[in-house]
């Protein structure tokens, strides 16, 4: 089910908004994640928010997407969840499993 | 744009005479994914719409993608020919040379636009004595964040879509310009064909069964001109892939001493309204 929602996020972005933002991570295969984001107009999202959380709620990594949109983290040896916060009370959540 | 439609009109006098209805098929299922992933991907020269006969592909020369990240201003080159494997295409009894790839995920997984550019191997029509060869674009997204989808790419023959190519409804228009060597042209011939049978990545062959039944042959493919500044409309009637041809448009019009038509093609795909 975790899997579903954080694929059904990807698919949708944020509906109802002109420039929905667009989010996804990826493991690089030696312990590192990267996550990259944008909006659906093409345009940057440099400067968004990003906060790797544990399932018991605690923050394990945060920082921004980077110049070039994209953000590197240490995979957490638990389940844990990315969350892309473009603002407005928009966020896109990812889960670990879905980071492959 | 003046001075554009000046040079459209000088192109249009210098070019050779169009070749015929072949098309290069560069398929994957979908050209826009909703994440990254594995890319399969199969290269038949062929008849799209009736899934044959089709032709040997000699070689390719080349196979890339030009990615644009979101945000980006200059363009990447990801060379994808080593994934290209050379597999017999079923045809009837027999089989001709064709070729297929599985793009791996890591290739191609940033958010924005890949444009795909498959530059074969002049093929050698013999029933007309001439060479053809068609460089062919598939323009991809990954993850809905479109980047340079109209960026034109320099190639001596090509399409340049003025609508975005892998988001179209079905019953919309769809735009271009058609470039030799980056300059519109006026008058060029295009031939316009739906890929009528499925391509099967992992059987190599056409999947049986028409997806549309033409009432004569002369409906197998349609034709249309470019006006005045390289630009063409055609409409897209049915879900699926549409090829679109510019016969014989670029520079060079030779190829071991025999004549070279040197085509541009890009495909599009249109969605039904459900």
């Amino acid at each position: 089910m975790k899997v579903l929602i954080a694929a059904t996020a990807l698919t949708l972005g944020l509906p109802a908004v002109a420039h929905s933002p667009l989010f996804d991570c990826f493991d690089n295969g030696d312990s590192t994640a990267t996550c990259e984001g944008a909006y659906s107009d093409g345009s940057s999202a440099a400067g968004t928010k990003i906060q790797v959380t544990l399932a018991n709620g605690r923050v394990v990594a945060e920082g921004e997407l980077g110049e070039k949109s994209s953000y590197d983290f240490a995979i957490p040896a638990e389940e844990y969840s990315v969350v892309f916060d473009a603002g407005h009370g928009h966020q896109i959540v990812l889960f670990g499993d879905d980071i492959y | 744009m003046k001075s554009l439609h000046a040079s459209a009109c000088l192109l249009a006098a210098a070019l050779t005479a169009p070749a015929s209805a072949h098309f290069l098929v560069v398929h994957t299922p979908e050209m826009l994914l909703d994440r990254s992933r594995d890319i399969d991907m199969s290269l038949v020269f062929t008849h799209a719409f009736d899934g044959g006969p089709s032709m040997h592909l000699d070689g390719i020369n080349e196979f890339y993608a030009m990615q644009l990240r979101a945000g980006e201003d200059a363009m990447t080159r990801i060379d994808l020919k080593e994934y290209l494997q050379p597999i017999e295409w079923k045809e009837g009894d027999a089989t001709v040379g064709a070729f297929k790839a599985t793009i791996p995920r890591n290739s191609m997984r940033s958010l924005g636009d890949y444009q795909i550019v498959v530059d074969p191997v002049p093929y050698y029509e013999a029933e007309e004595d001439i060479y053809i060869q068609q460089i062919t674009k598939v323009i991809m997204n990954v993850g809905g964040a479109p980047t340079h989808w109209d960026a034109p790419l320099g190639l001596p023959a090509e399409i340049l879509p003025l609508n975005k190519p892998y988001t179209n409804w079905v019953g919309g228009v769809f735009r271009g310009v058609v470039l030799s060597d980056g300059q519109p042209v006026a008058g060029a011939e295009i031939e316009v064909e739906y890929l009528n049978y499925e391509p099967d990545f992992a059987n190599h062959q056409f999947t049986e069964g028409a997806k549309v039944e033409a009432p004569l042959p002369g409906y197998e493919y349609l034709s249309v001109r470019t006006d005045a500044n390289g630009v063409f409309v055609i409409g897209l009637p049915k879900e699926g892939w549409w090829g679109i041809g510019a016969l014989g448009v670029g520079p060079n019009t030779e190829y071991q001493g025999k004549e070279l038509s040197q085509d541009a093609v890009l495909w599009v795909q249109a969605k039904a309204m459900n």
